[in-house]
């Protein structure tokens, strides 16, 4: 089975996706990526090398907050929840993010 | 940087087994879901690994990155880089010794210096809650300090609501025993409120009847009477009154300021203390009292001071113009001496000698380190190769430079302690007996933990100093990439190099050139008072209550020849008086005084023409004068002085004694002497009043004929027995006057000469560190040259020229410098010459010889390379 031609995540977005899919429950970092590629239809592959240091320098931040936890499959993993902090952070970026995306299609669209 | 982030940092740190250990779990974790994961879509196990292992990318990376993303990666590489210098200084134990002990040296020098500022300015003194008392004293509009009467010492802290405590006192120099001593007249809350406690018996109270009671310092106990274990309750006699003994203060507590005090008694004391002074708590109301007070807390210092300014401008406000307070002045006694922005002007040339010995070992290490690291070209290329960023081998060199400074502060400290004690030793060994007294005065010398965070401090800044220069150098892209080709060729001699070696020799001329002119300065001032030099004398300042029977025994005893009197002692701060020639003439400003006739026989000033005074005139102190040989001659150029009049023309600031004629009579020209000392400036005019031994206000002058310190000790005898309450009067030589004045003056040379052979012995090291690293450099051109027919003179020629280039630029900028030094140090003591051609020239020749000496054996061995092997080497 051939794999679908993935797109690169854009550089800057990655925190803000690792920030969306915490919103929903606290997730160990495999299944950070193995989510964002499924909800986005596989569309968008995370390079997992740099999933690791980004979730770190989140929980430096303070975003995010991590606790060892068993797993579904009985495995311990490293769970990811979003803090306070995160959440109101997410809500900037999101908004940032919207803005950006909105300016970005109407010049697609007119210019 | 959050509080999360800081704790998740020490967490890392401090943790860091257990973090390497979850973060190994955590990526172990992700790869065993990707296997599964990979092995649910059919792939067999082998391949499920190996995908997985593809989609993660390089293990080692990602774990790399997240300690990064941590933050402490550093620390631990640091640690790494430290045990990485180590190791490399180890293999090069030359290298590192001398690189230590040269900065041990100058960081040594550095922290002894600022020990003893530690000591003055800024270590509090021994007493409760130093940092808000205060001395609060006063101004005139004359800017004369004052103090406080009794009635205003009992108002002050209803009239001054910021202050929380107060206590007064009084000094005294008075006989102990028998023996000079210095005590405190102080308010019963004095020890209560500095928390003085005693060692034995105890300490005066507040709520004491007024009595004869002292108390004594644990060093006058200890020196005085032996640490006697008995002592409490004893009666001593104290100005010639029983006291008794109620106890013994703490070791520690040595009260506010620097002087030592030996007694405290109750101020109540007061009259039986003060002899002639006003009664403190009679009608007159002396304002002899010293205020110390506590500041509350809430309270600013400048605005207490403007309210203490209104209460004492108004209690002042009756008092004649002069005696009227302008402003109150809060100081405060937190420490030895109050620091203020005056003293940085002061102090800054001392600190920067200092700082340049310490500095000219960091360029030594500096060039040391350049060397090393030139000749690591190879190692550093190949990590550059592996992947190296630059900042990460500056850092790497960098953490090498403290790891060699580390030891270095260590060694300084042990250094500094060691000068320090060296230095109290030759203090007490040379000071002039008038000044000995001084040493007493001197605080604990001790370190504390502001002199060893100094000391690191500087270590680690003369590291960073000293590393950084050549870890940027040798880090530079062109400088790696050299590694391919040929090393020597890439350098060839660097002007940083030559830069740091003019630096070197530059200072090294400044320092022993400012030491050679205050080192002449000093000898000239020694041989310039014509009347210090001939007889021993020795000075007696009398109690003038028993001026007559001091005088007595002074006369009996048989070590004196001779008995003088004067106003003051010759080169003493003199008195000044205008006057002018009576028939016309300018108005000159002369020193005076007023001295018996024994005096020009006792100073060897013989008179040159006409006679000595009279015993009538001097009686009568009659207005007649004998002149000095130059005041002859400015007032009356090229005539006889003798029989002509002067004309006197005093101002407010004249004393009464030259006052009470308005012209005197010329009758005798005496030989020149020195008028004023070395800080006014050279002046030998003076004029002499007829004056006797009887005549208040004189102090005596007694010429010796034996050993000095055998007449000494029996005139103290002699004086001690005339009355137990006659004041202290001092006693020395007036010899000593010379050498006491010239004593800061010879302590500075001390210290600059001092510097100035470290400043010598670092530059010649230099030098000869720089030139040998350039010939062994050099060594395939050398060999080259020598193949071509150079002969050994050419090329050593070649060589000398080049560092004597080098040091004739360095000396040349140092003596301008040191022009300018010793400009700025004439301007405040005269008998230095600037322009000392012979101090210049032969520091300039001795560092341009100790350069060429420096540089000469490097030469020789790059005279004595072998071409064959040199040009087969590399």
């Amino acid at each position: 089975m051939k794999p679908k031609p993935h797109l690169e995540i854009l550089q800057g977005t990655l925190d803000l996706l690792i920030l969306r899919t915490l919103r929903v429950e606290p997730l160990h970092g495999w299944a950070v990526s193995e989510r964002i590629q499924q909800v986005s239809d596989d569309v968008l592959q995370v390079n997992q090398g740099s999933l690791y240091p980004a979730m770190h320098r989140l929980e430096h931040r303070g975003w995010i907050e991590a606790e060892w936890k068993t797993s579904q499959l009985g495995r311990r993993a490293r769970f990811y929840r979003l803090t306070a902090a995160g959440r109101k952070q997410l809500e900037l970026e999101s908004e940032n993010w919207d803005r950006l995306t909105t300016a970005i299609g109407k010049i697609m669209r007119l210019a | 940087m959050n509080w999360r982030d800081i704790s998740l940092r020490i967490r890392a740190v401090l943790f860091r087994k257990q973090f390497e250990q979850d973060l190994e779990d955590e990526l172990a974790s992700h790869f065993e879901m990707q296997t599964r994961k990979n092995l649910a879509q059919g792939m067999d196990a082998a391949e499920a690994k190996r995908q997985a292992a593809i989609q993660f990318g390089g293990r080692a990376r990602v774990s790399e990155e997240c300690r990064d993303a941590r933050g402490v990666h550093w620390i631990t590489t640091l640690f790494q880089d430290a045990v990485y210098a180590a190791r490399g200084l180890r293999r090069s134990p030359i290298f590192a010794a001398t690189a230590v002990a040269t900065i041990a040296l100058g960081l040594g020098l550095d922290t002894a210096l600022f020990t003893v500022f530690n000591a003055y300015y800024f270590a509090p003194v021994n007493v409760r809650d130093p940092h808000s008392l205060y001395d609060i004293s006063w101004r005139d509009r004359a800017g004369g300090f004052h103090g406080y009467a009794w009635p205003e010492y009992q108002e002050f802290l209803s009239q001054n609501p910021p202050f929380s405590e107060v206590t007064a006192y009084q000094g005294a120099e008075v006989r102990l025993n028998g023996r000079a001593a210095y005590g405190l007249l102080v308010t019963a809350e004095y020890f209560a409120m500095l928390g003085g406690h005693a060692s034995l018996g105890r300490t005066l109270l507040p709520e004491d009847a007024p009595g004869n009671e002292i108390v004594l310092s644990h060093l006058a106990w200890q020196n005085r009477f032996g640490s006697d274990p008995a002592m409490v309750g004893k009666t001593l006699l104290l100005h010639g009154r029983t006291f008794r003994v109620l106890g013994i203060a703490q070791a520690g507590f040595r009260g506010l300021g620097a002087r030592p005090v030996d007694f405290w008694v109750p101020l109540t004391a007061a009259a039986q203390i003060n002899g002639r002074q006003p009664d403190l708590f009679g009608p007159q109301h002396p304002r002899s009292l010293t205020i110390i007070a506590r500041l509350k807390p809430e309270y600013g210092s400048s605005q207490s001071e403007a309210a203490a300014t209104l209460w004492i401008r108004r209690l002042t406000a009756g008092d004649p113009d002069s005696e009227k307070a302008v402003q109150a002045v809060l100081t405060s006694v937190a420490t030895y001496k109050p620091w203020k922005p005056s003293n940085t002007l002061t102090f800054a040339p001392i600190l920067v000698a200092f700082s340049l010995v310490l500095l000219l070992g960091c360029a030594n290490v500096a060039n040391m380190m350049l060397a090393r690291a030139l000749s690591r070209q190879r190692e550093l290329g190949i990590r550059v190769s592996l992947g190296a960023s630059r900042a990460r081998l500056i850092r790497q060199l960098l953490t090498e430079s403290a790891v060699l400074a580390l030891p270095a502060a260590a060694a300084g400290f042990a250094a500094s302690q060691f000068l320090i004690w060296i230095s109290i030793h030759v203090l007490y060994a040379t000071l002039p007996p008038g000044i000995a007294g001084f040493a007493e005065k001197l605080p604990e010398l001790s370190p504390d933990l502001r002199v060893f965070g100094y000391n690191l401090a500087i270590a680690l800044a003369s590291a960073v100093l000293f590393g950084l220069a050549p870890a940027l150098r040798a880090t530079r892209k062109d400088v790696i990439q050299a590694v391919q080709g040929d090393i020597a060729t890439a350098f060839g001699p660097s002007r940083l190099r030559n830069l740091l070696v003019v630096a070197q020799v530059t200072v090294c001329a400044l320092l022993l050139i400012t030491t050679g002119v205050l080192l002449r300065g000093v000898l000239r001032a020694e041989d310039l008072s014509t009347s210090l030099s001939k007889r021993e004398t020795i000075e007696i300042v009398p109690d003038e209550d028993f001026r007559a029977r001091t005088l007595d025994r002074v006369s009996r005893d048989p070590a004196v020849d001779l008995l003088a009197a004067a106003l003051t002692s010759p080169v003493a701060r003199p008195f000044f008086l205008t006057v002018r020639a009576q028939d016309g003439g300018a108005l000159l400003k002369m020193s005076v005084n007023s001295v018996s006739p024994e005096y020009f026989t006792l100073f060897d000033l013989p008179v040159l023409r006409g006679r000595n005074f009279t015993r009538e005139e001097a009686r009568a102190a009659d207005p007649v004068v004998i002149v000095s040989h130059t005041a002859a001659q400015r007032l009356w150029p090229n005539q006889d002085p003798v029989g002509r009049s002067l004309r006197l023309v005093p101002d407010s600031a004249t004393s009464p004694r030259f006052r009470t004629f308005p012209t005197a009579r010329v009758i005798g020209v005496s030989r020149d002497d020195l008028s004023r000392w070395i800080t006014d400036g050279e002046e030998r005019t003076l004029i002499y009043f007829p004056s006797t031994a009887q005549a208040a206000g004189n102090v005596l002058f007694a010429g010796v004929r034996s050993d000095v310190e055998t007449a000494r000790r029996s005139l103290d005898a002699g004086l001690a027995a005339i009355d137990p309450s006659a004041a202290v009067t001092q006693r020395f030589q007036v010899r000593d006057f010379a050498a006491e004045e010239g004593y800061t003056f010879r302590l500075a040379y001390w210290a600059t000469s001092a510097i100035g052979l470290l400043a010598l012995l670092l530059t010649l090291t230099g030098i000869y560190g720089v030139v040998a690293f350039l010939v062994s450099q050099r060594k395939k051109e050398i060999g080259i040259r020598m193949a071509l027919g150079a002969t050994s003179g050419a090329i050593s020629g070649l060589i000398v020229k080049q560092s004597m280039r080098l040091a004739l630029i360095g000396t040349a900028s140092g003596a301008a410098l040191a022009l300018g030094v010793s400009k700025a140090l004439s301007s405040s003591l005269v008998i230095i010459n600037t322009f000392d051609a012979l101090t210049y020239l032969a520091g300039v020749l001795l560092v341009l010889a100790a350069c060429a000496f420096a540089a000469y054996f490097p030469t020789r061995r790059a005279t004595r390379i072998d071409p064959v092997a040199s040009l087969r080497y590399d």
